[in-house]
């Protein structure tokens, strides 16, 4: 029988109230490792239920459980092994009003195991407002993180700008795409929301660099059906727009394939036996199902294995019998369509077009298993890795509870052996003194007081930037909007009034110089913005009409590299700040660190146990174990 | 920027108000036909105790907070000619928890003050009239006082 945890740690352990706030990936592990290192009053909320998806990771949870409480079975499931324990959980989402800072007050250390962005801002502000320590992780993939977060002592969770979804350059997507990503980019963004989307929406799919939009006009024209025209014929010659006549127009301009490589137009008569298609494949034997969303060209083409990778001619035919399934099978949605990657026939239209694209460039093709997961910004999740995340999320939480200041850790998991290292730890940062959710530095907000509305400021800066639900936006002790089921409707007109009037028009004006504070209803955040006003924006470089600083001061980009996801942060290379300035030999650097933790794959047995097992002169933890197989961390 | 510290708290009672708070009341700062909201100022309503004279009516209450909120208590104001033995012709609640002298501290949230001002409704404090009519009859003619509260309570009827 393997020993909990340490004397000391059961010590620090006992009798603590823990809050789990998700029952996913890495909370299903989290609550087991929880229970296992003697936790007895764990409190779990999680708003999901289970999905047959979540089972080849989530092992709490069986078929049987699926469409319950994910919080709830989670529980059972561990009670069943440690029944002795309390557990609480509450099929719940963490936004709502009940889990306010009362609420959060009664906890020791909050344990975040989320998916989203938002959810985790709003842990993050209300265990600063309830001064709970946090500890906050996430996975994706082989890449994960766990921070830990204390008030005053440590930086929050929002003290560093999270890095944005990677977006690439126009000219790249429009004009010389180099990666297979950048052909998708072109085939979803671009001409599925031309042929299919919004026809009001701005599409950047007709503009070539040099060539100043001088065809623009007739381009328009050609995505247009002709009247009469039949559904093959339009297919074709969409094809032989986008494929064809579009590359010889940027084939024209010299200059830029000075130091490229040339694409190669691809004509519908260059790939004759794609004409074939309707021959093989037969509309009318698909099985015509009520569900839109089972359309499929695969299926009428006769391609079965979504792993395999299509030829050029596999390609066309599919994006022309895709094309034709749209506007036969599912006119009513073209014009409204927006790419989903659970929607099969959008799938493989954006598959085959990018495939025949990449053909053009010279750039691998891809099978539509690898293009749905680039499409949709999938990362498989790696059950392992969220084993290792819950179990240092608990070596952190153990040292918050022993108070341990000095011993805290953000520690990485990488995908690759650094220096025989998978995990990397890193003495966390202090507080920004910038950050507009933990400190008191008003923020800056440069904005065309006589131009922009109220509107501007709570949609582009209040929800989007600061992430605030239900804000209240005040101009001294003037209420210039809030926002809320409970109120009447004498006050929402009222604000609905405010929010489309220019800012130097409110009723108390808002001019240059002017405070603004804004708060949240549930976060217990507060911030002033400084008011600056400017009459020209570029359009181009700050198309939202104003620039918001104060925060962004302290962002590196320059040291971070992007992450593939929202999930999990970059490790910000050779940047340091230390909690405490003391040079005792506690405080190595960050260098020395790397050589002193090593991990290991032993040959122990999974057991879903957490052990602790002491060496000569050192206590190895057992950091995460299933699959048979075992991480140690020196601790 | 003055009145920071009011301004703050106030903010913070709004929100909690919102958040929660005793049904049939309704507290929000003051709305103006321009469409300016003032926290300075809140527009109030305090319904009448079930089982006694009082019930049925839904009595306009406005809440003054100064700039020194919550150093200093807000002045409460019914509408003038209001009838009640401890509310002054203008209007004005004569309450201790109202009083910076005796009872006010800082602390003393939005929510107590209403449901402080709806319990002195039907438990006035003779100890100190602030308007004559209401104490006289209260303290002479209990029939004449009851009767007058309940015409009352008809003048002020809920809002649907």
């Amino acid at each position: 029988m393997a020993a909990a945890a340490t004397d000391h740690q059961l010590s620090a352990i006992k009798g603590k109230k823990v809050l789990m706030v998700g029952a996913g990936g890495i909370g299903c592990e989290l609550l087991k490792t929880l229970a296992l290192s003697g936790f007895q009053d764990i409190h779990i909320i999680d708003m999901d239920t289970i999905e047959v998806s979540n089972l080849n990771r989530q092992f709490l949870f069986r078929q049987i459980h699926v469409g319950q409480s994910k919080a709830k079975v989670a529980r059972d499931a561990v009670l069943r092994f440690r029944p002795k324990i309390s557990i609480t959980p509450y099929h719940a989402n963490v936004k709502d009003p009940e889990f306010n800072v009362d609420f959060f007050k009664q906890f020791h250390v909050v344990l975040n195991g989320l998916d989203n962005l938002d959810a985790r801002r709003h842990v993050n502000r209300l265990c600063l407002a309830a001064d709970v320590p946090l500890v906050e992780s996430g996975t994706t993939g082989f890449l994960g993180q766990v921070t830990v977060h204390v008030k005053a002592k440590t930086e929050c969770y929002e003290c560093q700008p999270k890095p944005a979804p990677k977006t690439y350059p126009v000219c790249t997507i429009t004009s010389t795409p180099s990666k297979f990503v950048h052909c998708i980019v072109w085939a979803k963004d671009l001409l599925f929301s031309k042929l299919f989307g919004d026809k009001n929406q701005e599409n950047d799919l007709n503009v070539r660099s040099g060539d100043a939009n001088s065809s623009s006009e007739r381009s328009e024209d050609v995505f247009v059906r002709k009247p009469d025209e039949d559904i093959d014929q339009y297919g074709r010659r969409v094809y032989d727009h986008v494929f064809g006549y579009n590359i010889e127009m940027a084939l024209s301009n010299e200059e830029t394939w000075r130091n490229r490589n040339r694409p190669r137009p691809i004509y519908i008569r260059d790939v004759p036996s794609a004409a074939l298609t309707r021959q093989n494949g037969n509309v009318e034997n698909t099985k015509t199902a009520d569900d839109p969303l089972s359309v499929s060209a695969m299926v009428s083409v006769g391609l079965k294995n979504p792993q395999e990778v299509w030829s050029l001619v596999e390609n066309s035919r599919i994006f022309l019998e895709a094309l034709k399934l749209f506007f036969s099978k599912r006119e009513q949605e073209v014009g409204n369509l927006s790419f989903d990657k659970d929607d099969q026939l959008a799938v493989e239209f954006v598959t085959a077009a990018a495939n025949i694209r990449a053909s053009s460039f010279g750039i691998p093709l891809h099978s539509l298993f690898e293009a749905k997961g680039i499409a949709g910004n999938i990362v498989h999740a790696v059950a392992t890795t969220n084993a290792i995340i819950a179990g240092l999320i608990v070596i952190e939480a153990i040292k918050v509870l022993r108070n341990d200041t000095s011993n805290y850790r953000m520690t990485y998991c990488l995908e690759h052996p650094s220096r025989k290292m998978l995990l990397m730890p890193v003495e966390p940062f202090e507080p920004n003194k910038n950050c507009y959710v933990c400190s008191e530095t008003p923020l800056l907000l440069e904005i065309n007081t006589h131009r922009s509305k109220l509107r501007d400021i709570v949609e582009k800066i209040v929800k989007a930037r600061l992430g605030m639900s239900l804000p209240l936006v005040m101009h001294g002790a003037a209420l210039l909007y809030e926002v809320g089921d409970d109120l009447d409707e004498a006050m929402v007109a009222n604000y609905s009034a405010n929010l489309d009037k220019v800012l130097s028009e409110l009723p108390s004006s808002v001019t240059g110089g002017t405070v603004l504070t804004v708060e949240d209803l549930q976060q217990e955040l507060s911030c002033n913005i400084n008011i600056k006003h400017r009459e020209e924006f570029d359009e181009e470089k700050e198309p939202d009409g104003m620039i918001l600083s104060g925060w962004t001061q302290a962002l590196t980009t320059e040291n971070n590299k992007n992450s593939p996801a929202g999930g999990t942060e970059t490790l910000p290379v050779g940047k340091k700040r230390k909690i405490s300035e003391s040079s005792n030999a506690s405080s190595t650097s960050f260098e020395e660190k790397k050589e002193e933790v090593a991990i290991e794959y032993s040959d122990i047995v999974a057991s879903n146990q957490y052990i602790v097992r002491k060496g000569d002169n050192a206590a190895w933890t057992i950091v995460s174990c299933h699959l048979s197989r075992t991480f140690l961390m020196k601790i | 920027m003055s009145g920071g510290i009011a301004r703050g708290r106030l903010a913070e009672e709004r929100k909690s108000w919102r958040k929660n708070h005793p049904h049939g009341f309704v507290a929000k700062p003051e709305a103006l036909a321009d469409g300016s909201v003032n926290l300075m100022v809140w527009q109030c309503t305090i319904p009448g105790k079930a089982g006694t004279d009082w019930e049925g009516g839904c009595y306009p209450l406005a809440l003054h907070f100064s700039e020194d909120y919550p150093s200093k208590p807000p002045k409460c104001k019914f509408p003038a000619g209001f009838f009640h033995p401890n509310v002054y012709p203008s209007g004005t609640v004569c309450l201790s928890i109202l009083n910076e002298d005796s009872g006010w501290r800082p602390a003393i949230t939005v929510k107590q003050i209403l449901v402080g001002i709806q319990d002195l409704l039907d438990q006035p404090n003779p100890a100190d009239p602030a308007q004559t009519e209401g104490y006289h009859l209260f303290i002479q003619d209990t029939v004449e006082y009851k009767k007058r509260v309940r015409q009352q309570a008809k003048q002020y009827p809920p809002l649907v």
